[in-house]
């Protein structure tokens, strides 16, 4: 379950923790109930600040993806959580890149191939 | 005697110094990273060699001018104790140079067009490999702590019986040569000095175990096994050395409480087989780490490379990163554990039991 950030890259640190850590989740490599390890530890092996994995985890949390328990420390939510506000939020963040996708010229089962793509390579660990 | 222990010190020290290049990291050459793709670069290979070459040939000269001198001169021990020091001390500084002349040669190096492939600087990390991190549990250093304060309670116990003269040195026969007037005090400075060295060791386990656990991009499995390794053995080394010295200084106490319990042949023995385990335990640590990553294959995909952090190390030898909140990481240029100076507990644990124990020694 590696974990890879850039830090001469554009996206922020934090963003890319997050990201890389709903992929693990997405791909099944962890599941609910895995804790993860603490701030410290984290931020220790990668040697970036406590403040970006903290920053990571609040947003994590933010997104229904983790629980961050004052003694157990952050561990993953059951996906039964997802509500129908995690909905509007997906539909609001998807839409700027949906409408990007079809002002560019893709077709609508273009999209369709992209994301079936995409699924298949979170899958396969790409 | 004092040429014998000299001879064993300097040996294992020019051993150590003459290695060290093969058996630090090996992405790190001389305190400067080095892609993964270079590592065997005609260059680097040459100035390795010829580091190694250099400290060997002054080590070998250096030793036999010594035993010579002090074997057909018949020089007196002060001067054979004097000669020896100084030439441990030319050793690490001649080495020192030398490393820092080949530091500042790879630097160069690394600034040809040769090395300045654009390549993508990654971080990684294992977020499951805490449970394969296999240190001493931190119990096990509580109980030379237990001996200890059993030891100062039985001293106090038998205060009426201790002699006027508590002794504060011992020569290399492993007898006192010097002492102090017997206070409630200066009986028990010998293991509250011990207890704080105990506690400095335990400060040392946890600020490791704490500390990160640093994979490189390009070659996960091998670096992953270096530093498991070197946790791991650095537990054992901390936890052989705390019972050792715990070991050491009982034998120190009881001689002065009970002077007749413990004959002169055991108590000029015991600091020998001291010194001789921890030099072993040590060569035994540095070959363990040094060859933890050396058999293992680089997983190098796409064009990445290490991050480098060379900026955070100033001369290549001391660590100063803000941001990790690691205390420990692992040195550069050796085979162990360094200081994060960016780092205040680090400081704390270290240089805090040193100035405690110098002013119980002045007190």
């Amino acid at each position: 379950m590696i974990i890879r950030v850039e830090a001469e890259s554009d996206i922020p640190i934090y963003t890319q923790l997050i990201n890389q850590i709903i992929e693990c989740i997405a791909r099944g490599d962890m599941h609910s109930g895995d804790s993860l390890p603490s701030v410290r530890t984290l931020a220790a092996d990668l040697s970036v600040n406590m403040h970006t994995v903290n920053k990571s985890y609040h947003e994590l949390e933010k997104k229904g993806i983790i629980r961050i328990a004052p003694k157990s420390g952050a561990v993953i939510s059951s996906p039964k959580t997802f509500d129908p506000s995690s909905f509007q939020r997906l539909s609001t963040e998807f839409r700027p890149l949906v409408a990007e996708a079809i002002v560019l010229g893709m077709e609508k089962e273009e999209i369709h191939e992209l994301v079936e793509l995409i699924i298949s390579n979170i899958k396969e660990r790409k | 005697m004092s040429l014998a222990i000299f001879f064993i010190i300097i040996l294992f020290l020019a051993a150590i110094q003459t290695a060290i290049p093969f058996l630090t990291k090996r992405t790190i050459v001389f305190g400067v990273t080095i892609p993964e793709i270079y590592i065997n670069d005609e260059q680097i290979v040459f100035y390795k060699k010829k580091y190694a070459i250099f400290v060997f040939l002054i080590s070998v000269i250096a030793l036999g001018a010594y035993s010579i001198w002090a074997i057909t001169s018949k020089p007196t021990e002060e001067l054979i104790v004097l000669a020896g020091t100084v030439i441990q001390f030319s050793i690490i500084f001649i080495s020192m140079s030398l490393y820092f002349y080949f530091h500042g040669k790879v630097k160069q190096l690394k600034k040809s067009p040769k090395f300045t492939k654009n390549l993508k600087q990654v971080q990684i990390t294992d977020i499951t490999m805490r449970s394969q991190d296999s240190m001493l549990p931190s119990y096990v250093y509580f109980l030379p702590i237990i001996i200890t304060i059993g030891m100062i309670g039985y001293t106090i116990s038998q205060y009426s019986i201790l002699p006027e003269q508590i002794p504060t040195h011992w020569g290399p026969n492993g007898q006192a040569d010097a002492f102090t007037a017997k206070t409630p005090f200066s009986v028990i400075t010998l293991p509250l000095v011990l207890l704080i060295m105990q506690i400095m060791f335990l400060g040392m386990h946890l600020g490791t175990k704490k500390s990160g656990i640093k994979l490189s991009a390009t070659h996960t499995t091998a670096s992953r096994s270096r530093q498991l390794t070197l946790r791991k053995n650095t537990s054992w080394l901390m936890f052989l050395t705390s019972l050792l010295i715990t070991i050491l200084f009982s034998f120190l106490q009881f001689s002065t409480i009970h002077p007749n319990l413990i004959s002169d042949f055991v108590m000029f023995l015991v600091p020998i087989v001291f010194l001789i385990v921890i030099l072993v335990g040590t060569i035994i640590f540095a070959l363990k780490v040094g060859r933890s990553d050396k058999q293992l294959p680089a997983d190098i995909e796409g064009d990445i490379t290490d991050y480098d952090e060379d900026s955070y190390w100033k001369g290549g030898l001391f660590y100063f990163n803000k941001n990790d909140p690691s205390i420990f990481v692992e040195k550069r240029f050796g085979v162990g554990l360094t200081l994060n100076l960016a780092n205040p507990l680090g400081y704390l644990i270290l240089i805090l039991p040193i100035i405690i124990i110098l002013l119980i020694s002045f007190l």
